[in-house]
């Protein structure tokens, strides 16, 4: 449920500096096929970090996306999502 | 060779800058340690500074702190999709000494506070996560949960301290790994977006009606959410303005609303469309403020450790800034009393919760405790009454073949049928003590 496309993305009024690696995991990838119904990360999320496939049942994310607000965490129903900040210096840099 | 200080604050928001400020001016050694590459840089406000408690830990600084306008004018729009009933209020007064409050960037005003501390003899560190604390280890080698001794870098460095002041914002990952603070609910979080857009100094004059160097604020109840309770809000600021989007969020997942949406969809109200015509949106931002309230206030210490400002939950009503800032003031008075005292155990450390317990804000928060789980139970009080607001304006302002009596009791009509006129009333009761300027 792709609704940022690339002329919409919010992610261009962002500085983000990547990690190469994930703060952030899915605890058990078996309860958001199974125990979810409406998938609030997917939608909750305000920079779309996280994509549910319909075809293969299966949540993606992409951490890179992320702005850190926690939301994600907090709004996921089956308490399924691991989160932590990015290292020190890493992840979003706002200037304004 | 571990690094030792007598204090280490966690995040160069409000509060950890203030503690660390109030600190090093009491002559303590210590390191303001922030995960950003500046202090700031993780930040979202849509708000303004209050003065007369920013005040409590620099007098004047107005003179001198990067604020963008004084507020003269605060609005409120109950929205509907076309139209808003207004209420607001403009006072002059505000536009000079000692003033009321700023709009402000809290990018940099948190730089300008932290650079405070640092001009005290604080040590900032940037670009530097605390993954963990450090316990005492005891004679047994037994790790002592109830008295912290440091903390652990991302890097694994350690660092000691006779106190850690967590100052860490709303995700308190610390604060919960110290066992004081468990998971908050949906319902007792609220979140927003926020965009700021570039605008010329005249044109936000102009459109905003003010003289220069002048701010306003408009908050927006109603259209804004969609059905959920929480807020919209405009702020000016020198050459920007911003637009904030939220609410609760068990409102916004239940009704599968995306903020990002939420925050677009506001943008093309025709009332706030006119205002932001031909702005460049320069930067976006996200940020979750807990509304917890007095149900949901942590512990706020262990001998070693205090805890301050959102991880806190220190929010009461729209403050939140000035009640960091005030927490880390105290968690400060606190530290410098026990190093006097040469005794950082929990029974000193309690001083603070003392201090915190007696302040005008926890007077507040502890009044406020009911409302959350009002809202909890009517989601759609704001966009009732917004609604209804509108519908009897519309009727009110028309101008029509009819007599007064025909008029007014087709009024009376709107306003029962819209709901049972006693939910009405407590829907205004509970939106009083909620809606207010920012």
């Amino acid at each position: 449920m792709a609704q940022f496309n690339s002329e919409e993305d919010p992610l261009r009024f962002l500085q983000i500096n990547q990690d190469n690696r994930s703060h952030i995991s899915i605890k058990d990838e078996q309860k958001c096929r199974e125990k979810c119904d409406n998938k609030p990360c997917t939608f909750i999320c305000p920079s779309e970090v996280f994509n549910w496939d319909w075809e293969e049942e299966e949540i993606s994310f992409k951490y890179q996306r992320c702005i850190e607000c926690g939301v994600c965490a907090i709004a996921c129903p089956q308490a399924n999502i691991f989160l932590e900040y990015p290292r020190g210096g890493y992840g979003v840099q706002y200037k304004y | 060779m571990t690094d030792s200080y007598d204090a280490i604050v966690v995040g160069a928001g409000p509060a950890g800058s203030a503690a660390a400020y109030v600190m090093a001016q009491n002559k303590m050694s210590v390191a303001l340690l922030e995960r950003g590459q500046y202090p700031g840089s993780k930040t979202m406000f849509g708000g303004t500074i209050f003065r007369e408690p920013m005040e409590q830990l620099v007098p004047a600084f107005w003179q001198e702190a990067p604020l963008e306008r004084p507020v003269v004018t605060d609005m409120l729009w109950f929205m509907d999709h076309d139209s808003a009933v207004n209420v607001g209020f403009t006072g002059l007064r505000y536009a000079k000494e000692p003033y009321n409050k700023f709009t402000c960037q809290r990018s940099l005003f948190d730089q300008w506070l932290a650079n405070k501390a640092v001009q005290a003899g604080a040590e900032l560190r940037t670009s530097t996560l605390v993954k963990g604390l450090l316990y005492d280890q005891g004679v047994l080698g037994r790790k002592n949960k109830r008295r912290v001794t440091g903390v652990v870098l991302d890097n694994g460095e350690q660092l000691a301290a006779d106190v850690v002041i967590l100052a860490e914002g709303v995700n308190a990952y610390l604060t919960k790994e110290a066992g004081l603070r468990s998971n908050i609910p949906p319902h007792a979080m609220t979140f927003y977006v926020e965009e700021i857009f570039a605008m010329a100094p005249e044109k936000i004059e102009d459109r905003f009606q003010l003289e220069p160097g002048e701010g306003a604020t408009i908050g927006m109840v109603g259209f804004p959410t969609a059905g959920g309770v929480g807020k919209g809000g405009l702020f000016t600021y020198n050459e920007h303005v911003a637009l904030i989007v939220g609410g609760y969020v068990n409102h916004l997942v239940n009704q599968g609303h995306s903020p990002y949406e939420l925050l677009q969809r506001t943008k093309a109200h025709p009332l706030v469309r006119r205002m932001l015509s031909g702005a460049k949106t320069v930067q976006y931002k996200a940020q979750m403020i807990p509304k917890g309230g007095y149900t949901f206030i942590p512990k706020l210490y262990l001998g070693g450790l205090l805890v301050t400002g959102d991880a806190a939950v220190m929010i009461s009503g729209r403050r939140g800034t000035d009640l960091a800032a005030l927490t880390g003031l105290y968690a400060a008075e606190t530290a410098v009393l026990a190093k006097a005292k040469g005794d950082f155990s929990a029974r000193t450390m309690a001083n603070y919760m003392r201090k915190v317990n007696n302040s005008f804000f926890m007077k507040d928060i502890k009044g406020a405790k009911n409302s959350l789980t009002y809202y909890k139970e009517h989601p759609d009080s704001d966009f009732l009454i917004a609604g209804l607001f509108n519908d009897v304006a519309y009727e009110f302002f028309k101008v029509e073949m009819s007599t007064e009596k025909e008029k007014k009791d087709k009024i009376m009509r709107i306003i029962s049928d819209k709901q049972m006129p006693l939910k009405t009333a407590r829907d205004l009761y509970e939106g009083y003590q909620h809606w207010g300027a920012y």
